[in-house]
């Protein structure tokens, strides 16, 4: 518990009549890496969203190492980019650290454009960006006020392999650097090379985690396969 | 507050570059003084006049009608509302920050309306400017407040361009009836009615406090 | 720790499967009201028929020991529905938003008798269906805002969104309820309202079947108040047992 920078403890979520997530438990390390998966409908997005406090749990709670006000120190990279495609990728990232408390977002900005390789677009509107290039100004957006935590929902989406792969490159750098990540994926292949963790959400509750040996690839792809047909 | 800033700033800038938001709403309002005309054919000029405080707040709240509802529309795209929502602290001031650009684009279409009125019916506004500005920025603080506040809501729900007026209509009448006193006793220059006066401002008071409290709870899921 | 934490221990109690106990309590009621609100109308009926018809009015003047009794109920409605809304708020708890629910229908239909009654005594005595008198403008005005309430209801579907779309609206509405009042006063509408009621000086005959409306139509409120609040838990509770055996069903294929 001590070195955990997040903790789930008995989240509940119902939307209406419809449960979606029935008493989920996690922890997640300090610099460890979780991935969640699951088959459509399983409650992972909803679980993200409630961990990055832009969703009431019905129960439970999430505590975060070191958060004392709601919502801060988590960086959230939603299923949809969060920009507004009328601001330039620059204004986009300032606006995102005002929010953020950031103390210089014009500078901060300026490093995260050359950090993603966007230094050259800076001044483009985000709405004329390709799928990639929005991509990687979501993460620096996500980034802006360099969070201890990186929530990411479904990154790999729309990304070809090459991009895709380069993302996987840039996460573990990220996760290096000392951040630590909550990946929500449908992708085991993804969640192999980029987790040291993972857990498998199946109609809102967790039915298989990795052990203290660590994540691997062939047994998770097998738990994953077992809980698609008991889904089905 | 420096949230209220910048979604002010992110507010104006993405208007100043699509403008459709201001341009829709002077349409909008230029259209209800042309159907004022027809809806009251063959009136003497002095007649006209004593109806010009209750066409030109009609006109006004429409035409905030129309913005208000676009106003969280844009937050749609791209799920931005959510990235607004992460902000971390309190979520009033994310209110706070809408409103003031509504109260800022609204503000501006109502001064363009009121010239075009002047114009049309034969209003000789000059004297009055300041007195005038006055009432429509205690009424528009109101109409933004709670407007604000349920376009938040109505964006969320099945028919909100239809939702909106239905939830918005009945609170403003405390607004309206304050607004139009005010302004038939401008137009006739009197002093400003001190009850007209107090009344607005009760009335924004009120709706700026429960609007910022309220947000909190609106943008969560 | 986040502000979700403080609310863990309010909602633990709504996850399990059956109305919460304040609802079972207040449940208890319903058939003491509806005793009450039963015996009661009888002797209502019996002293209204019995009460001396008015010498100037006719006999529309009876309306009086209907109508006033009906606006006490709206009011007291809405005031169900904004105190519910702010518990509702402040704790989560899901049967506080049913009983908001409650309240907002229950004021509308006796808000809503109240504007029959209304302008049926007022085409019996000044002539005219409708007139922009102050406090039937002010009942319009409040008519408007519930109804608005419901409409946010049903077309934001169920859940705890809509449920703090409402509540926020409930408020809103009975803050409007003095500012609409305060409107009226200002502009100094000439109130067609009969003012006598205020001094206590109902003819004489008139004050026992006034006072068996009160009753009457208070025990109706709650009963009605009860019942709809009764049916929303079961209604709550059944849509989970639904949705609880849609997703069990799935499970097992």
């Amino acid at each position: 518990m001590n070195d955990a920078v997040l903790a789930v403890r008995g989240i509940e979520k119902r939307f209406g009549a419809v449960a979606a997530l029935r008493g989920v438990d996690l922890e997640l390390r300090t610099g460890g890496a979780l991935a969640i998966l699951g088959p459509n409908g399983a409650g992972k997005t909803t679980l993200l969203r409630i961990m990055a406090g832009l969703s009431h749990p019905t129960a439970g709670r999430i505590e975060l190492a070191g958060q004392k006000t709601p919502r801060s120190g988590v960086g959230f990279l939603g299923h949809a980019t969060l920009l507004y495609p009328e601001l330039t990728a620059r204004e986009n990232l300032i606006f995102a650290g005002r929010l953020q408390h950031v103390a210089q977002p014009a500078q901060r900005a300026d490093v995260l454009l050359a950090e993603e390789g966007l230094a050259d677009v800076a001044n483009r509107r985000a709405g004329t960006f390709s799928r990639g290039m929005s991509q990687r100004l979501s993460i620096a957006r996500a980034r802006v006020h360099d969070p201890n935590l990186l929530l990411l929902d479904e990154p790999y989406t729309g990304l070809d392999r090459r991009a895709a792969d380069r993302l996987t490159h840039h996460l573990r750098r990220l996760r290096d650097a000392g951040h630590s990540l909550v990946l929500v994926t449908h992708d085991v292949r993804q969640a192999a090379e980029l987790a040291d963790a993972a857990v498998i959400l199946v109609a809102g509750r967790i039915v298989y985690r990795t052990g203290d040996e660590g994540l691997r690839g062939d047994d998770l792809e097998t738990a994953f396969s077992a809980a698609l047909d008991s889904a089905a | 507050m420096n949230v209220t800033l910048a979604i002010l700033w992110k507010d104006l800038v993405t208007e100043w570059r699509s403008r459709d938001r201001v341009i829709a709403m002077l349409i909008f309002s230029l259209l209800m003084a042309v159907i004022f005309h027809f809806a009251l054919p063959d009136q003497r000029p002095e007649e006209i006049r004593s109806q010009a405080p209750g066409l030109l707040w009609t006109a006004y709240i429409f035409a905030a009608l129309l913005g208000l509802n676009r106003s969280f529309a844009l937050e749609l795209d791209n799920d931005a509302l959510s990235g607004m929502a992460l902000a971390p602290g309190n979520r009033g001031w994310i209110f706070l920050g809408k409103a003031a650009a509504n109260f800022v684009l609204i503000g501006l279409v109502e001064a363009l309306t009121a010239c075009v009125f002047a114009l049309f019916f034969d209003l000789n506004l000059t004297p009055v400017v300041p007195s005038l500005a006055a009432v429509v920025a205690l009424g528009t603080l109101g109409i933004c407040a709670v407007g604000t506040l349920f376009s938040a809501m109505a964006v969320r729900t099945r028919f909100r361009e239809v939702l909106l007026p239905i939830l918005l209509l009945p609170a403003l009448f405390p607004v309206l009836a304050g607004s139009v006193n005010g302004t038939i006793a401008v137009l006739n220059n009197q002093p400003l009615p001190f009850e007209a006066v107090q009344l607005l401002i009760v009335v924004d008071g009120i709706y700026l406090i429960v609007s910022f409290l309220g947000f909190d709870y609106i943008l969560d899921e | 720790m986040t502000e979700s934490a403080t609310r863990e221990e309010a909602t633990t109690g709504s996850s399990e499967f059956s109305r919460s106990r304040l609802e079972k309590r207040v449940d208890g009621l319903r058939g003491p009201s509806g005793i009450a609100m039963a015996i009661l109308a009888v002797g209502y009926a019996y002293t209204v028929v019995a009460a001396p018809i008015d010498s100037v009015q006719g006999v529309i003047q009876k309306i009086l020991y209907v109508h006033p009794p009906l606006a006490y109920g709206a009011y007291l409605g809405f005031v169900v529905t904004a105190i519910a809304g702010v518990l509702y708020l402040r704790s989560g708890r899901e049967e506080f938003d049913r009983l908001a629910i409650s309240g907002a229908e229950v004021g509308v239909i006796f808000c809503t008798l109240m504007l029959i009654t209304g302008p049926i005594w007022a085409r019996g005595t000044w002539g005219k269906w409708w007139s922009w008198d102050p406090r039937l403008t002010v009942t319009l005005l409040l008519w408007f805002v519930y109804l608005a309430y419901l409409l946010l209801r049903s077309f934001s579907g169920s859940g705890a969104r809509t449920a703090r779309f409402a509540s926020i609206y409930g408020i809103v509405g009975i803050v409007l309820i003095p500012l609409n009042y305060y409107i009226i006063e200002m502009f100094g509408a000439r109130s067609m309202h009969p003012e006598n009621l205020k001094g206590g000086s109902l003819g004489e005959g008139m004050g026992l079947p006034f006072l068996m409306g009160n009753l009457t139509l208070f025990f109706a409120f709650v009963y009605l108040l009860i019942l709809r609040w009764d049916v929303e838990g079961l209604r709550a509770l059944d849509a989970r047992r639904t949705a609880e055996r849609d997703a069990a069903g799935s499970g097992a294929d």
